[in-house]
C-alpha cells in the first residue's frame, strides 16, 4: 500500500544526479511544524508511508499531517540470480528525489512538544538526517 | 514599543561574490527603497539584524551618515535550510503614516468544543493589518476558549486594538472547531484488483518494436 503516480509518460527512468539544494519546498507552508532533510537522496514510497503511519499513530487523530513529497521516480531492479544483459529490469519501487533543505512532512494544530515527538518518530523512518523546523512568521 | 536603531554603511560593491565576502565578515547586504528616492544598497551588522528580527520588530531606525531614517522590514531572504539570513529589504517610511504588515495571531485558551470531541484547527497564523507605525501590535491575541463544536472564527470577528484595521476579507476563516476527519486521505493503491503499475500515456515501446519487425519482414 504505497504511493505512486496514476499516469506516467514513460515507465522506466534513468538514475539521474541530484545537484544543488532545495530552492522550493524548503519552508513550512501548510502546518506549524515540519521535518526538513539535511542531505539529498531518494525516499521510497514505503518509507513515506512508514513516516505517515508513525505520525498519525502518535497523534491519535489530533492535528493534521501533511506530506510534502511524492514518489514520482521509478526504480527498476533485476531478479535475483539473473545474468547481466537482456535489457533493463522491471520496476521494483517508486522514490521521491529530495534535495537538502526540502520539508518532507508537516504537522499542524498541535502543541510544539507533541509535534516534535511525532516528527522525531517520522525522522527515524527516513534514510537521511533530518531536523525539526517551525513556521516562520511573515513580515 | 521602542524602535531599535541599526548602524548602516553604504555599499558600493554589487553581485553575489561581493555579497558573499560581506557575509564572511559578519555583515549583511541589504537594500533600502521607497518614498520616491532611488534604491540604496547598504550593509548591516548580521547579529543586530538577526536579533531584531527574532524579537519581532517590524520598524527600525537606520543611522546613515548622521541621519536617522525609519524603515520597515519588507522581506528577509534565508539560505536553503532557513538558518541564516542572506539579504533583507527595507522600505523607507514616515512615522506618521499607516503601514500594512503581517502580525502573528496568538491563540489563547482551549476551546470548549474540544472537550466535546472536536479538534481546533487554524487556517491563518498571521493577520495582515493596517495601522500607524507607532501603534504596531506585537501580536493579535485571540481568546478561543469560548468556541463550541462546529463554530467558525472569521477575520471580522477578531477584536483588534484601537486604530488597527484588517486588510483581509472579513469572511475569511481564521480557525474552527470541527470533528476529526477520517485518518487517511492519501490515494493508496489497493492490494488486489487495482493496477500495480501506472498507466503509460506515451506511445508504447512494444508497439514501435512490433512495427520495426514488420518492416524487416
Amino acid at each position: 500500500m504505497s504511493m505512486m503516480p496514476a499516469r506516467v509518460k514513460y515507465r522506466k527512468m534513468h538514475r539521474g544526479k541530484i545537484r544543488g539544494v532545495a530552492t522550493r519546498g524548503n519552508k513550512v507552508s501548510y502546518g506549524d511544524f515540519g521535518l526538513q532533510v539535511l542531505t539529498e537522496g531518494w525516499i521510497t514510497a514505503r518509507q513515506i508511508e512508514a513516516g505517515r503511519m508513525a505520525a498519525s499513530h502518535y497523534l491519535q487523530r489530533q492535528g493534521r499531517v501533511f506530506i510534502r513529497i511524492f514518489p514520482q521516480k521509478s526504480v527498476s531492479a533485476k531478479p535475483l540470480e539473473t545474468r547481466m544483459g537482456k535489457g533493463k529490469g522491471e520496476i521494483d519501487h517508486w522514490v521521491a528525489v529530495v534535495k537538502s533543505g526540502t520539508v518532507i512532512f508537516e504537522i499542524g494544530d498541535v502543541e510544539e512538544k507533541v509535534a516534535r515527538d511525532a516528527l522525531t518518530r517520522v525522522a527515524h523512518k527516513m534514510p537521511m538526517r533530518c531536523r525539526f523546523v517551525t513556521r516562520r512568521h511573515s513580515l | 514599543m521602542e524602535i531599535p536603531t541599526l548602524a548602516v554603511e553604504s555599499r558600493k560593491s554589487a553581485g553575489s561574490r561581493a555579497a558573499a565576502r560581506l557575509r564572511l565578515k559578519g555583515q549583511l547586504p541589504a537594500i533600502i527603497y521607497g518614498h520616491g528616492e532611488a534604491p540604496a544598497p547598504i550593509t548591516l551588522n548580521y547579529r543586530e539584524v538577526e536579533r531584531t528580527l527574532k524579537h519581532g520588530a517590524h520598524i527600525v531606525n537606520l543611522s546613515l551618515g548622521g541621519n536617522m531614517q525609519p524603515c520597515q522590514f519588507k522581506d528577509a531572504q534565508y539560505d536553503h535550510l532557513g538558518m541564516n539570513i542572506v539579504h533583507v529589504d527595507l522600505m523607507r517610511i514616515d512615522l506618521t503614516q499607516r503601514v500594512t504588515l503581517n502580525v502573528p495571531i496568538d491563540f489563547r485558551g482551549t476551546p470548549k468544543g474540544v472537550a466535546d470531541g472536536g479538534v481546533f484547527r487554524h487556517d491563518l497564523t498571521d493577520l495582515e493589518i493596517e495601522c500607524l507605525v507607532a501603534a504596531i501590535p506585537e501580536s493579535i491575541r485571540v481568546d478561543v476558549s469560548g468556541m463550541a463544536l462546529n463554530q467558525i472564527l472569521h477575520v471580522k470577528e477578531i477584536a483588534l486594538p484601537e486604530g488597527v484595521t484588517h486588510v483581509l476579507d472579513g469572511d475569511k476563516i481564521v480557525a474552527a472547531v470541527r470533528l476529526p476527519q477520517a485518518v487517511s486521505e492519501i490515494p493508496v493503491v489497493p492490494a488486489e484488483g487495482g493496477p500495480a503499475e501506472p498507466e503509460v500515456i506515451a506511445k508504447g515501446k512494444a508497439e514501435v518494436e512490433g512495427e520495426g519487425e514488420a518492416d524487416k519482414k
